[in-house]
């Protein structure tokens, strides 16, 4: 246990002390999620700029007007027709209400008063929740301004079927990474240590090849352990999401996914003869993989030839599993296939990486 | 006389076509300093990696403190030392903590002050191993070595690289290690070096021990003569030099040339008679006049210099 322990703490000695690798393991993920956070933070409140030109400034014109004014999901700015026009022809505003000066003479003459709303056919979602929220304003002010009991009411209860925000989906994405990035990195330093000999040093002591490899797993499972919380923390304070799901089952994920990574990562350098061989083996497993694999971006956006290479990636695994217990997204596939599939790569790439990897 | 600390018999080494060792024996005794001389792929690192339990033997016998190589591997690793060639450290640990995590791979070590002090690495006991210079690595490296008090303790080419105050220092270092009763085998391509430290040396070449016994003694069986040794930019042929009064034997290298004679003033001054009348006094470079050394016996033995 001795030798297993010396090593172990000369690993992390060495580690604390290695500016690129602390940049990479702590605040990579971190700026990654802070600048990612920050630029889909927006899309959350949505709102529309819309144009308003009040030509009636009779009773009925401008109490139409400020109820249009007090909707909260409209910008109202007001002005001339024609200049509210340009504007919306420009693209910055979404729509333009125009309140005809005859409105009430109308209404009064017992005629139809109109209100007018340019809108953009193409843009279908705005074009629709405008014209739905108008739609809905004009009847209640029909029912005001005639006076007929009201004897149907749409009670509006809005359910908050948890409602997934960008970062909800980004954060269990950014851990996912991060188990990724750290465990295929694991295998980096026993290359580096067997192409300066330092492997064949050890081997003149009674040191095991064993207890070399399991200091080494050991000190990645502690620091990815020790990143994940940094991670769920930050998101936690910053982006306020909550972990929903239980934590003893968050952490067994990661554990299982560093360990999977880092048995791949061994595997794909076990006959890499120098580090410098080494770093794009793994970069060209690591990119794809994160780009293939959902982690960042809904699997459906994906063509459906690519999905056999979505549904054979661990990652893939790793990120759903991750995002139901951080989040309770729905599942592509149930946890037990998500924890299965992950064991299934771990056993397979340590049983190669035990038969290929190159000692000396 | 106890058992001897190493006993090589009829070892053999291959790799593909090239015999590395090529069937060799010899033995070590205990507290002897043990130098294997020889150019680089001479057989001396692959010797030393079988003794190690780095490598394995082909064929042949190796028993080191009384135990079988093959059998008691860890065993041996626990009372053996070793300092390897260019040995490439953890650059981010610092000297006091890599020495303190070797020590923890053995079942007994070393106080480590006393290990820093036997390298003289005191003073830098707190830098980080990138931050060394290429003298105090090489010292850790032997440092390392020392680590678990060990038996026997392997130097390959120590001094390697290292200014001449840095290989005194290590020198002495090493005579110390004797002094505690310690076995040394030590590997080098340096003649002044093994001559000044070794009890006993073993010549190797092409995989074979060409010549075995003291330093002294391997001097003595090869010449009684002294050696004149100069440069000249002239390529005169190795008779024209025999054929001076006195000379015994020339080898020359290049321009190089060393000449061995049983009497030094008369084949001096043929030197300088015949260089004189062939004026070439302007040519003649770093003339002087030595013992014998290890070199020459290697010279002698192979026709060619250990460091090429």
């Amino acid at each position: 246990m001795r030798p297993f322990n010396k090593l172990l703490v000369a690993s992390f000695k060495q580690f604390f002390r290695d500016k690129v690798a602390l940049f990479f393991t702590f605040a990579f993920p971190l700026l990654f999620m802070v600048i990612f956070g920050l630029v889909f933070s927006g899309e959350n409140d949505v709102s529309y700029d819309v144009g308003l030109v009040n030509q009636d400034d009779s009773v009925i014109g401008m109490t139409f007007a400020e109820s249009i004014q007090k909707v909260t999901i409209f910008k109202v700015s007001e002005g001339a027709l024609d200049d509210m026009l340009a504007e919306f022809k420009r693209g910055d505003l979404r729509a333009v209400i125009q309140i005809p000066a005859d409105l009430q003479s109308a209404i009064n003459s017992g005629n139809v008063g109109e209100i007018i709303v340019y809108y953009d056919p193409s843009q279908t979602t705005s074009s629709q929740v405008i014209l739905s929220v108008l739609d809905q304003m004009v009847s209640e002010a029909n029912h005001i301004i005639t006076q007929q009991p009201v004897v149907l009411k749409l009670s509006e209860q809005s359910i908050q079927a948890r409602n997934l925000r960008n970062i909800d989906y980004l954060v269990p994405g950014i851990l996912a990474m991060s188990v990724l990035f750290l465990g295929l990195f694991g295998a980096l330093p026993m290359v580096e240590w067997r192409e300066k000999q330092v492997l064949k040093r050890f081997g003149a002591t009674p040191l095991r090849r064993s207890t070399i490899v399991l200091s080494q797993v050991a000190y990645r499972l502690v620091l990815a352990v020790i990143q994940s919380t940094i991670i769920i923390a930050v998101a936690y304070f910053a982006f306020h999401v909550k972990v929903v799901g239980s934590w003893a089952l968050l952490f067994g994920i990661v554990i299982l996914g560093t360990l999977a990574f880092v048995s791949l990562g061994y595997l794909a350098v076990s006959r890499a003869r120098t580090t410098e061989s080494a770093m794009p083996i793994i970069q060209l497993i690591q990119f794809p993989m994160l780009f293939l694999s959902g982690v960042f971006f809904p699997v459906d956006f994906m063509p459906g030839f690519m999905r056999p290479i979505v549904n054979a990636l661990p990652l893939t695994y790793l990120g759903d599993a991750l995002r139901q217990v951080m989040v309770e997204a729905t599942p592509l596939h149930s946890m037990v296939v998500n924890i299965a599939v992950l064991a299934g790569w771990l056993v397979v790439s340590m049983v190669l990486a035990i038969r290929f990897f190159r000692w000396e | 006389m106890s058992n001897p600390v190493v006993e090589v018999k009829n070892l053999v080494k291959t790799y593909g076509p090239i015999t590395a060792v090529n069937d060799i024996s010899f033995s070590i005794r205990q507290s002897e300093i043990f130098g294997m001389l020889g150019p680089n792929g001479a057989g001396k690192t692959t010797t030393v990696e079988i003794l190690e339990g780095l490598r394995s033997a082909d064929s042949g016998q190796v028993s080191v403190l009384g135990m079988d190589i093959d059998k008691a591997s860890l065993k041996i690793k626990q009372k053996i030392g070793i300092q390897l060639q260019a040995p490439s450290l953890l650059p981010l640990l610092k000297v006091d903590e890599i020495l303190d995590m070797f020590a923890g791979l053995y079942q007994q070590s070393l106080p480590l002050d006393q290990v820093l002090g036997i390298l003289d690495l005191e003073e830098s006991r707190h830098v980080l191993v990138k931050n060394l210079s290429g003298g105090q690595q090489q010292r850790l490296s032997v440092a390392m070595a020392l680590v678990n008090d060990p038996e026997l303790v392997f130097l390959d080419e120590p001094t390697t690289g290292l200014d001449p105050q840095a290989r005194r220092g290590l020198w002495a270092a090493i005579e110390d290690m004797k002094g505690r009763g310690k076995t040394i085998f030590i590997t080098t391509h340096y003649m002044d070096e093994a001559e000044r430290l070794c009890d006993r040396v073993a010549i190797i070449d092409y995989g074979k021990i060409i010549a075995l016994g003291t330093p002294h003694k391997l001097i003595m069986n090869s010449f009684e003569e002294k050696a004149i040794q100069f440069e000249l930019e002239y390529q005169e042929s190795e008779a024209v030099w025999k054929n001076l009064p006195g000379a015994t034997r020339v080898a020359t290298d290049g321009n190089e040339v060393v000449l061995y004679s049983n009497n030094i003033p008369v084949t001096m001054s043929a030197v300088l008679r015949l260089v004189e009348e062939k004026n070439l006094t302007g040519q003649l470079k770093d003339l002087h006049v030595r013992e014998a050394s290890l070199e020459d016996v290697f010279l002698k033995m192979t026709g060619r210099r250990i460091r090429e």
